[in-house]
């Protein structure tokens, strides 16, 4: 670039970008919240806290690797939570199944795990991108259901639907000394947040490179972004495998955290729904709403069967009222609509959009 | 009929492939309640097809609509069954008439849920698949938690009037008589369907729309008013195929139409989006394929489904009877 003689407009932007890096105000709000959750095990918070603090990390990163896929790229998979599953049973299988666990076990299943997803996300992919985005909905769903039917069936492998507890080893089995003064359980929880923060970084590096504008353009505009001469289906199947790979490095650290694994809380629909939701919450396509919709929705989680027993207290007497305050997923499913309905782009969102009037019209930013 | 000459030669191989590894008397019965099976799912995905090919609306709260089917004709059966006994009496015309009693609060159930989810929920998000999806999933959720709190958890079973149990003995051969009157009102529905889309103007204009919307309307009909028409009929379709699955199967929970759902999309994604034939096409063979391999092979049934459209994407990316929209 010559005397800055011929800048594109990305290139001004990109610029604009960097000079404003360490101005923008959202910047230090993300060291806080970092620094927040390294910070946290001083204060000795009791288990139960500890236990959110991890979930929230861990979830924020899987609903933001499906903001990766759903909101950056356009398709929508109902897969997610399978390729999570993958990573979860590929390590606890790997450290579970094959003799004493050594930590040699555990990034066996943790490659385990990637490669067998990514072999996966590009053959459903490659069925179903090719003729329509909305096809990648339908087939991830079957696919979904089948991999969970798989896992009740294949017990011999998968423990059925008791799931498996693996002996975890090193630092990471329960009540292990630890190293450097810090206990087993607060040097889990570090590398997961470790890991979950290269993850972040990783997905928040992908969506902002050239590759990733190109996804934003072919979901915006599909036949302009195919007219330019990008090849959309090669685009949208490297995201939505990128997506999925990121989901299987977070199962396996799910398995590293609780231990344990079922179909139930590691493939099933719940799991599924719950990271929907935090995206749809936090804001689609903003990649930090995936961490305000999980913060929301796992701390109403974990408070919530307070409130419902004193529900069940209140409403003792009548049966349907009972079975009210019991479905807990009917208020989700009406809060889901909701916000689908009113605010479609989310708190993140919601709050960019307001940000973006007060500063007034004339600054367009990339 | 050179076009149909392929399809025939696959169906009589389907057909009789299996009679190779079982035998005759237990082929004829897989081979009804496969037929039976798959009728049933068509009455779910030909709903489905059609408001997908029609309006370009991916409904997922398909599955939840035919749950409230069944569970509407079966809250009206009970109360038959329990009052006046109709359920359990010896006579042919009162079984019947708590049959058609249930089939019609089914689909009217279903139908005006339709109406009320097209008006509310869909029209707000037109030509927006993403939040299509997301919107119907929401209402998929609330309908089946309302199911859950209405009628409890756990499964019910559904009676099932006394002509219509058991089976006929033709010619030394067992015939199930619910899986007989499955397969009819099957054949039933696709010839309605066909004949209100193919020999109706109403059917024309849909048709229409499906291949170019902006012109029906240039034309001067209300497509919104065929938009809600087709979404509720596909609705009560869909109640009714729960009805008749819930008799089917004898039971019914409220988890019945996620489960079914998935059969619907892949028939759905067999057949093609938006053809009625496909989709009958579709059901027909899934329905078959699961029950001779479930038969066969216990563990590996619903795996075939999977393959099978595996392998018809790999063949055909539009699915068998697909336009490629």
């Amino acid at each position: 670039m010559s005397a800055g003689a011929a800048v594109t407009p990305v290139q001004a932007a990109r610029a604009a970008a960097r000079r404003d890096r360490w101005r923008a105000p959202t910047l230090y709000l993300r060291v806080a919240v970092v620094a927040a959750w390294a910070l946290l095990p001083a204060l000795g918070p009791s288990f139960q806290l500890l236990d959110l603090a991890a979930k929230i990390a861990l979830f924020a990163t899987l609903a933001a690797s499906y903001d990766v896929v759903i909101g950056y790229t356009g398709i929508v998979s109902f897969g997610h939570a399978m390729f999570f599953g993958f990573g979860a049973y590929a390590v606890a299988v790997a450290v579970g199944r094959l003799g004493a666990p050594t930590y040699g076990h555990l990034l066996l299943g943790f490659f385990a795990g990637v490669a067998v997803s990514a072999v996966v996300a590009v053959v459903v992919g490659a069925f179903s991108l090719r003729v329509k985005a909305l096809f990648f909905a339908m087939i991830t769903l079957a696919f979904a259901e089948f991999a969970l039917i798989l896992a009740v069936q294949w017990g011999a492998l998968t423990g059925g639907e008791d799931g498996l507890s693996p002996k975890l080893p090193g630092v990471f089995a329960a009540g292990a000394e630890g190293v450097l003064g810090l206990s087993g359980r607060l040097v889990t929880y570090y590398v997961l947040l470790a890991m979950c923060l290269a993850l972040f970084l990783l997905m928040s590096r992908f969506v902002h490179s050239p590759l990733g504008r190109t996804l934003q353009a072919i979901r915006d505009n599909e036949l302009r972004a195919e007219a330019l001469g990008y090849r959309t289906f090669v685009f949208q199947l490297v995201a939505s495998s990128f997506g999925s790979v990121v989901a299987t490095v977070l199962g396996g650290g799910y398995v590293l955290w609780v231990r344990y694994v079922n179909p139930e809380s590691a493939l099933g629909v719940p799991i599924m729904l719950d990271v929907l939701l935090m995206v749809i919450i936090g804001g689609i396509g903003t990649l930090y709403g995936g961490f305000v919709g999980a913060a929301i929705l796992l701390t109403a989680r974990t408070l919530l069967p307070n409130l419902r027993g004193l529900g069940g207290s209140l409403v003792a007497g009548s049966e349907i009222l009972q079975r009210l305050s019991e479905r807990w997923l009917l208020y989700f499913g009406i809060l889901f609509v909701l916000v689908v309905f009113f605010f479609p782009r989310g708190v993140l969102g919601t709050l960019r959009e307001a940000a973006a009037r007060r500063r007034g019209p004339a600054t367009p930013r990339t | 009929m050179r076009r149909a000459a392929p399809l025939l030669v696959g169906a009589a191989l389907l057909l009789l492939l299996p009679l190779g590894a079982i035998e005759p008397r237990a082929w004829l019965t897989l081979t009804v309640a496969g037929l039976a099976m798959g009728m049933l799912i068509f009455l779910v995905a030909s709903g489905l097809t059609l408001i997908f090919g029609l309006m370009d609306v991916l409904n997922f709260a398909h599955g939840a609509l035919f749950s409230w089917g069944a569970y509407a004709g079966f809250t009206l059966a009970v109360a038959l069954d329990a009052r006046r006994g109709w359920a359990a009496a010896p006579s042919v015309g009162l079984n019947a008439l708590l049959l058609l009693l249930a089939v019609a609060a089914a689909v009217a159930v279903s139908f005006v849920l339709g109406v009320l989810l097209e008006r509310v929920i869909v029209r707000p998000v037109y030509g927006q698949h993403l939040f299509q999806i997301l919107i119907t999933l929401g209402a998929t959720i609330v309908l089946e938690e309302v199911i859950r709190v209405a009628w409890g958890p756990n499964d019910q079973v559904m009676p099932v009037p006394a002509t219509f149990q058991g089976s006929w003995d033709v010619a030394d051969v067992v015939v199930l008589r619910f899986p007989a009157i499955a397969i009819g009102l099957g054949v039933l529905v696709y010839g309605a369907v066909q004949w209100l889309l193919t020999r109706t103007r109403v059917g024309l204009i849909v048709r229409a729309g499906v291949e170019n919307r902006e012109m029906v309307q240039v034309m001067g009909h209300d497509i919104h008013r065929y938009f809600t028409a087709v979404f509720a009929a596909g609705s009560g379709l869909a109640g009714l195929g729960g009805l008749m699955w819930g008799m089917f199967g004898q039971s019914i929970r409220p988890s019945m139409g996620g489960e079914q759902l998935i059969f619907a999309l892949i028939v759905v994604i067999i057949g093609g989006l938006g053809s009625v034939t496909g989709s009958l096409v579709g059901a027909l063979l899934v329905g078959l394929a699961y029950n001779y391999v479930a038969f066969l092979v216990p563990k590996a049934a619903i795996g075939v489904t999977m393959g099978i459209m595996v392998l018809v994407l790999l063949v055909r990316p539009t699915g068998l009877y697909g336009a490629g929209k």
